[in-house]
């Protein structure tokens, strides 16, 4: 007699685990699947809590410093190299992946007001109060050696800032004004000045490498060209602009942090309105960062807290802040996209995930299919008001949240007041006025 | 004298004269010029004239070196400089400083301006992209050649070595004479030379090879092919082929025929020469082998008999001569329009209604209401009104086929018939008209609409050309307001998996967010509007929709059809018919929606009315006959399950509120509200979220597909900003099996989109 019968090599089914799963032939008909639509519900539910309940955004802490932190320095090259400079002159690199303070030395008399690496990393730059710029060697020098400046220029300006450009040697200061350096020489290519304000921070874009920003003290936002003999364009807000980013993945749009606490996200190309107007800080905007992706940026406040911001979204993702952190003078996003450095007053570096609840460490790839799938979930019931409840839930300490209270209340008021003027005066003479052009008072050629 | 004389002083006197001179002399003020170096600028740009500044020597001017040279030879120069310094203009002073400045920082800014517009395309790109994968994967890979470069070895052959080397070649030169193979060596070692003079690059040598690797591969494949095609003996695979390549060159024909009527004519030729040469031989006659042997089974065989019937009209087909086909056109219109006529209808229908042309004349015109009198006034007046249109219509149809300069014969539009017949008056819609033209009508119509829309279109093309002639000042204005952006929005595409974007503040507190609540209400308000607006068309208070159906139908109808896929059915005709009629009462079924209404109300109350008799046969009888009855009343009693009393529903003594109670109130906080920000339609929504993503109810590579995150990094990596190489970088090779599915798809359906749109 011969017996026919179904034979299945176990090797194709047999899922390459201790556990011997075995692989299961699906039939994916919808009419055997009666309730996909509540059970992925419950699934995206579930991701959500467990989005939250691992929203652990704090990495570590580095301390080291004498004195609140001023400035950073991303190393363009090794992830795991910071340099930070304090308000007492002294500078540190830090080694992130071991959390320890490789070299720490006084570089300045007074802040150390800005830090940037040269284009390969080999160097870096800093300027600070006591009107010099001063050229690092990126490695240690031998033991015995002393820290010492491979070169030291004086300048004729005060300095309060230093942007190296990314594509070739040359770097820029603002302070009384806009000086383009070369790695080679001790004086200014080129000083570019436009009025008699003093320029607090500058940025080259990192795309266009020639075009660069300043923020000046008389509220404005100047551009630049570094091939120009003049200015391009300035912008003035109804605040100072405290700090600016460019996107690193477009071109043409920078973010500003005001001091009146929101940020401002500009096209070049239109500078009479900005693109969007980023709320939810409840003090002056201290500093901005971009993701290197140019998706997110990251913000620093005075009100002792860092908030994440789509780059297209003016609410905020996500809030950091800890009981012991004072006011958030420096913020960085490191280039791998995944951490957040923020350098306060009280005298700290920390470190953050860039995404609270991301996991460390190795993820295999039935994990990250995982990940993947609970991501997609969450973003697909997004709407849903218990999911949306569930993650957008903050707990935020109690000073920001009676300030947001406060500021809630003044502007409820202050909507009303217009209101009732609008609905007391003669029709078109109070007009509406966008938000976003509230905050740019004008464009000067 | 001589004193005086003495103590005249030229210089003074001088002096004295020209400010005698002076005296009458007006002050002119010009424009200053650069002629002359000046020790100041007048912030005004003025200055007095050199009379009134400059009492020494005035300084040489061009007219004087014209004197001089008149007076010499040269003549020529001296006119040529006059004429020189008549024509040329003397530049005017440079602007003030910060006018200056203000230019220069325009130009500089339309500059940076320009050059930030290059990238809007790629950051377009990036923002729609699905998914974006960071760093940006780059093509080019940058390797160090030098560093592996091996050294060159410049050894001294031994002379054994070069001995050994003479007797291999001739050893190899002999093997070769013996085997008659004549390739020039020579010639080989100089083609590779050759080659490596051009220096290819080990890139382009890798690329080279794969291109030669891939023709040969191809070329082998063709000729296995052919080779396979020739050996099948299938003659109904040879049919098929043949007629495919008929079919082929039809479509090439016409083709051609727009593009290059010459070409087209040719092919025709050629066409029609084929057909003649194969109605000349004697082929699909059922003479040939073939035929013969299929002739002896065609008794017993039904397919044979089919096979040999198709093998016949094929000959018929090709002997016939071409017939015009606009005679055939119009007998079967003809007996379209019969079989129309023919059919059946019903006045209260509206589908029917619309449908059917009848063709009697009121019978019973005597014994009508009031109603019937209006309707056949307003037939016989729509009547004349189509008449009229039709008229108008033709007309108008007429010019254009003249501008067209077609010669085909003008169609007249059929007069829309109202007939009447048993009684009911029955009025043509528009539609009836369109379903009795024929496919070349529509073509027809189409044609000139796209005619109509062309001209139009060129009409307004013109206007603009012209406009844009017109160097007008309001173009400037409109240039300087014109949004900086519009290039980057222009060049933004509309996301093919739309998202919701929630952009509201953190939930710090729990407040009670007003304007969800707000809009809850709205969207409520809305549908109840929306229920009033539709209730008093759907529902007939007299219920005149619900009618039962006896009269029996004859022929389908368009409405029908689409109730219905006829295709399917197998049956006879007559029960077609009659199912249709059924589907049609199903559909008006439930048009007595107010008293299904109060009937479902009642529905859920009856369910809780009932009582449940849990006594089975036998149970607690175990004794057999013979209990008393009490007892058994009391235990049935006990068995007796009463369920609870009926609650009164929340909508009882209000008719025109149905509350549903099966609703449940906790699945009420898990519900959306609100459509969410991006999505414009409930519908849209709703679709986005509809189908299942996990890979319980999709295969494991949708389940990849539908997952795959919006960002993807890796550890490690540093993430460069973006690069110049990015504008002008080619579509990306992809590796990822996912991704070269997910771009086959896009390629899919773009390909549909165009036919979509047709």
């Amino acid at each position: 007699m011969k017996v026919k019968m179904i034979s299945r090599n176990p090797d194709n089914y047999v899922r390459e685990t201790k556990l011997q799963h075995h692989k299961v032939p699906r039939n994916y008909d919808p009419a055997l699947h009666p309730m996909e639509g509540p059970r992925e519900y419950v699934r995206a539910l579930n991701a959500t809590k467990l989005d939250r309940v691992f929203a652990k955004p704090f990495v570590c802490n580095l301390s080291g410093h004498r004195d609140g932190v001023a400035c950073f320095g991303k190393h363009p090259k090794l992830l795991s190299t910071l340099a930070t400079g304090a308000y007492d002159g002294e500078v540190r690199i830090w080694d992130l992946a071991n959390r320890i303070s490789l070299r720490s030395f006084v570089a300045h008399d007074g802040f150390v007001r800005g830090i940037a690496y040269a284009r390969n990393g080999q160097r870096f730059f800093t300027v600070g109060d006591d009107k010099t710029i001063k050229v690092w060697n990126a490695e240690a020098p031998d033991v015995g050696e002393e820290e010492e400046p491979v070169n030291t220029i004086l300048s004729r300006h005060i300095l309060h800032g230093i942007s190296h450009n990314r594509k070739d040697n040359s770097f820029a200061t603002c302070g009384e004004v806009c000086a383009i350096w070369d790695e080679q020489h001790n004086d200014p290519i080129k000083t570019l000045k436009w009025g008699v304000d003093t320029l607090h921070t500058i940025s080259y874009n990192p795309v266009e490498t020639n075009v660069l920003a300043c923020c000046a003290s008389d509220r404005s936002i100047i551009l630049y060209d570094q091939r120009e003999a003049q200015p391009l364009r300035k912008v003035v807000l109804t605040m100072k602009s405290n700090k600016l980013a460019w996107n690193p993945m477009e071109a043409f749009n920078f973010t500003v942090a005001n001091e009146d606490c929101n940020l401002y996200s500009f096209d070049t190309r239109k500078l009479q309105t900005p693109l969007k107007v980023h709320f939810d800080h409840v003090s002056a905007v201290t500093d901005v960062d971009y993701a290197p992706t140019g998706k997110e940026f990251v913000s620093a406040s005075y009100d002792k807290t860092m908030r994440i911001y789509h780059a297209h979204q003016s609410h905020s993702r996500d809030i950091y802040h800890t009981k012991r952190m004072q006011h958030v003078v420096c913020v960085a996003w490191s280039l791998d996209n995944r951490y957040i450095f923020s350098g306060s007053d009280e005298m700290n570096v920390r470190m953050w995930k860039a995404n609270a609840s991301e996991k460390l460490g190795v993820i295999r790839p039935r994990e990250r299919t995982n990940f993947n799938y609970q991501e997609a979930l969450k973003e697909k019931y997004a709407a849903h008001p218990q999911i949306k409840r569930i993650a957008r839930h903050r707990q935020v300490p109690r000073h920001v949240m009676n300030a947001q209270r406060k500021m809630r209340m003044v502007k409820d008021k202050e909507l009303v007041k217009e209101a009732n003027v609008r609905k007391h005066s003669k029709k078109g003479k109070v007009p509406f006025v966008n938000e976003k052009q509230k905050h740019v008072l004008r464009e000067d050629i | 004298m001589s004193d005086d004389d003495e103590q005249y002083n030229s210089t003074a006197h001088k002096k004295l004269l020209q400010a005698i001179s002076n005296l009458g002399n007006v002050q002119h003020i010009r424009k200053s010029t650069r002629d002359e170096r000046q020790p100041q600028q007048d912030e005004f740009q003025l200055f007095k004239s050199a009379k009134t500044t400059q009492h020494a020597t005035k300084a040489v001017g061009v007219n004087d070196l014209v004197q001089i040279l008149r007076s010499s030879k040269h003549i020529e120069t001296g006119k040529k400089l006059k004429n020189v310094h008549s024509t040329k203009k003397v530049l005017e002073k440079p602007l003030e400083k910060p006018a200056a400045d203000r230019i220069k920082r325009t130009i500089g800014y339309e500059g940076v301006k320009k050059k930030l517009g290059r990238w809007d395309a790629v950051v377009a790109k990036q923002r729609s992209a699905e998914t974006q994968i960071f760093p940006i994967p780059s093509e080019t890979i940058y390797i160090n050649t030098a560093a592996h470069a091996k050294a060159l070895r410049t050894s001294i052959k031994s002379e054994l070595g070069k001995e050994l080397e003479a007797s291999n070649k001739k050893l190899r030169e002999l093997r070769k004479a013996q085997i008659g193979d004549d390739t020039d060596e020579q010639a080989l070692a100089k083609r590779e030379s050759e080659l490596i003079q051009k220096k290819l690059t080990r890139d382009e040598l890798y690329a080279r090879r794969r291109e030669l690797a891939y023709l040969k591969m191809r070329e082998s494949q063709k000729s296995a092919k052919a080779r396979m095609q020739n050996k099948i003996k299938s003659k109904k695979y040879h049919k098929l082929q043949k007629r495919q390549k008929i079919l082929e060159q039809m479509k090439e024909f016409e083709v051609l025929q727009k593009t290059n009527p010459q070409a087209a004519l040719e092919k025709l030729n050629a066409l029609e020469k084929s057909r003649v040469l194969e109605r000349a031989s004697l082929r699909h006659k059922n003479t040939g082998t073939w035929a013969k042997n299929l002739q002896v089974r065609a008794k017993y065989d039904k397919d044979v008999r089919k096979d040999l019937a198709e093998q016949l009209a094929v000959s018929r087909q090709l002997t016939e001569k071409k017939v015009d086909s606009d005679s055939e056109d119009e007998q079967q219109r003809a007996r379209q329009m019969e079989t129309n006529e023919q059919e059946s209808y019903d006045p209260f229908n509206p589908w029917t209604k619309s449908k059917t042309a009848v063709k009697d004349e009121p019978q019973a015109e005597g014994g009508d209401s009031n109603w019937r009198k209006y309707w056949i006034e307003r037939n016989e007046n729509e009547k004349l009104l189509a008449e009229h249109s039709a008229e108008m219509e033709a007309a108008q149809l007429e010019k254009k086929q003249i501008k067209k300069a077609a010669k085909e014969p003008t169609k007249k539009k059929k007069k829309p018939k109202v007939v009447v017949e048993n009684g009911w008056v029955v009025e043509e819609v528009d539609e009836a008209p369109v379903k009795a033209k024929t496919l070349d009508d529509i073509f027809d119509a189409q044609d000139e609409n796209i005619y109509d829309k062309i001209s139009q279109k060129l009409v307004k093309l013109r206007k603009q050309a012209e406009m844009l002639k017109q160097p007008t000042k309001k173009s400037k204005k409109l240039k300087q307001k014109r949004d900086e952006l519009k290039n980057l929005k222009d060049l933004t595409f509309k996301k093919t998996k739309q998202r919701v974007e929630i952009d509201e503040p953190l939930n710090q507190e729990e407040v009670t967010s007003k304007p969800a609540v707000e809009g809850v209400n709205d969207l409520s308000k809305l549908e109840e509007e929306k229920k009033l607006e539709v209730e008093p068309t759907e529902i007939d208070p007299n219920k005149v929709a619900t009618i039962t159906w006896k009269q029996t139908v004859r022929s389908s109808d368009a409405m029908n059809n689409a109730l219905v896929d006829d295709d399917a059915a197998e049956y006879d005709e007559a029960d077609a018919a009659a199912e249709r009629q059924l589907t049609i009462s199903e559909a008006f079924e439930d048009d007595d929606i107010i008293a299904d209404f109060n009937k479902d109300k009642t529905n859920d109350s009856e369910v809780k009315n009932t009582e449940l008799q849990l006594a089975m046969p036998g149970w607690g009888s175990w004794a057999g006959a013979g209990i008393s009855q009490k007892v058994m009343e009391r235990r049935n009693k006990r068995l007796l399950l009463k369920l609870a009393a009926p609650e009164k529903r929340r909508d009882d003594n209000k008719d025109n509120l149905y509350i549903n109670e099966t609703s449940n109130k906790q699945a009420r906080t898990h519900r959306v509200s609100s459509i969410p920000f991006p999505f414009k339609s409930l519908a849209d929504y709703e679709a986005s979220i509809r189908a299942p993503i996990g890979r319980n109810f999709v295969p494991e590579t949708a389940f990849r597909m539908l997952t795959r995150p919006a960002v993807i990094t890796r550890k490690g990596q540093v993430i460069d900003p973006m690069d110049e190489s990015e504008l002008v970088k080619p579509n990306r090779r992809l590796r990822h099996v996912v991704d070269k599915r997910i771009r086959r798809q896009e390629q899919a359906d773009q390909a549909k989109l165009p036919k979509v749109a047709k």
